[in-house]
């Protein structure tokens, strides 16, 4: 049996009177407090933690001229890059400060060999053992999250 | 702060379902007013600002709560009574008899409070807010044959827990 219109318009206006007459819910006596922690709070963090609005003018000014410094230099390198960079002048020019660079890059080729290694000898059974293992821990987080959405939010919407 | 703090809360308790999150909206709207001070404090429209900023922080926190829970939530699920097809509900002239004012008040808090969000929302934004159905399908990005389905049935779920909770008030008071 479906709802006639005459009952729904009833309904509407009966829900709609009842809704009106409805005084203000009085808010928790800890809104005002919290509000006035929250910014006192707000008014004692440093100048770099707020919005740009409120840095003082003088490092906004520096920000400012850092940022078009840095565009510029993102261009310049752009077209210097497209008209064919010379890398060796500056290689040598920088090779003494950069020396960590050489040692970090030596590492890294040391670690990928030994990982290469390593993955050419394991045994095809591990690999397969470890990829069921991924996939079984990938089941279980799934089926704990839909488990945490039935009995936590589920709940509140049936 | 103290003569808007009750509409603010109340706005966004309604719509949230949840005191807690309410609270919490509620601050966030107060710290908003607080950047504004300058225009709000002569301003004649101080309070439909606030409640504007209000249902505009529910309804995000609604969503930003939705799209963490989308991919659990869209399992569907069997007999879902909330979506069930409408039956014929005997409109009432009013839910209330001998039930005062506070207890009713409560009443309809919890009663809304029980609703599924996807039926609380528009049935708060339309008769609340006087939020027209397009206006509703717009903000909650759902189409307007649905909004207008949501809100009807949300009446009739409503008024069933408004019939039940009063007449258990009632008998509890004699």
């Amino acid at each position: 049996m479906t709802p006639s219109p005459e009952n729904e318009q009833r309904l509407a206006r009966t829900i709609d009177r009842t809704l009106r007459e409805l005084p203000a819910r009085r808010a928790p006596r800890s809104l005002e407090s919290r509000v006035l922690a929250e910014l006192a709070r707000l008014e004692a963090l440093p100048w770099w933690r707020k919005s740009f609005v409120h840095w003082p003018l003088p490092a906004r000014l520096m920000f400012l001229l850092l940022s078009v410094g840095l565009a510029a230099m993102v261009v310049i390198a752009g077209i210097w890059g497209g008209a064919g960079f010379e890398a060796l002048p500056l290689r040598s020019m920088f090779a003494q400060e950069f020396t960590w660079f050489d040692n970090a890059a030596s590492v890294y080729h040391a670690i990928r060999s030994f990982g290469e290694i390593m993955l050419r000898n394991i045994p095809p059974l591990w690999l397969y053992g470890g990829l069921a293992f991924i996939a079984a821990m990938y089941a279980a987080f799934f089926g704990l999250g839909a488990a945490a959405f039935k009995a936590l939010h589920a709940p509140n919407n049936s | 702060m103290r003569n808007y703090q009750d509409m603010v809360f109340s706005t966004a308790a309604r719509l949230t379902g949840n005191d807690t999150q309410a609270e919490d909206i509620a601050q966030e709207v107060f710290l908003k007013a607080y950047q504004n001070y300058s225009h709000l404090a002569a301003s004649p429209t101080a309070g439909g600002w606030l409640k504007t900023v209000a249902t505009n922080l529910s309804l995000n926190h609604l969503s930003r709560y939705r799209k963490r829970w989308r991919f659990f939530s869209e399992f569907k699920r069997e007999n879902d009574p909330a979506d069930a097809p409408e039956l014929e509900f005997a409109a009432p002239d009013t839910f209330f008899t001998a039930v005062d004012a506070e207890d009713r008040r409560a009443i309809i808090d919890q009663a809304l409070a029980q609703l599924p969000e996807h039926h609380r929302v528009p049935l708060v934004l339309f008769h609340f807010e006087d939020m027209p159905y397009d206006e509703i399908a717009k903000r909650l990005n759902v189409s307007l044959a649905k909004v207008k389905t949501d809100i009807l049935r949300a009446r009739t779920a409503f008024a069933k827990i408004l019939t039940r909770s009063a007449a258990a008030r009632e008998r509890i008071t004699f």
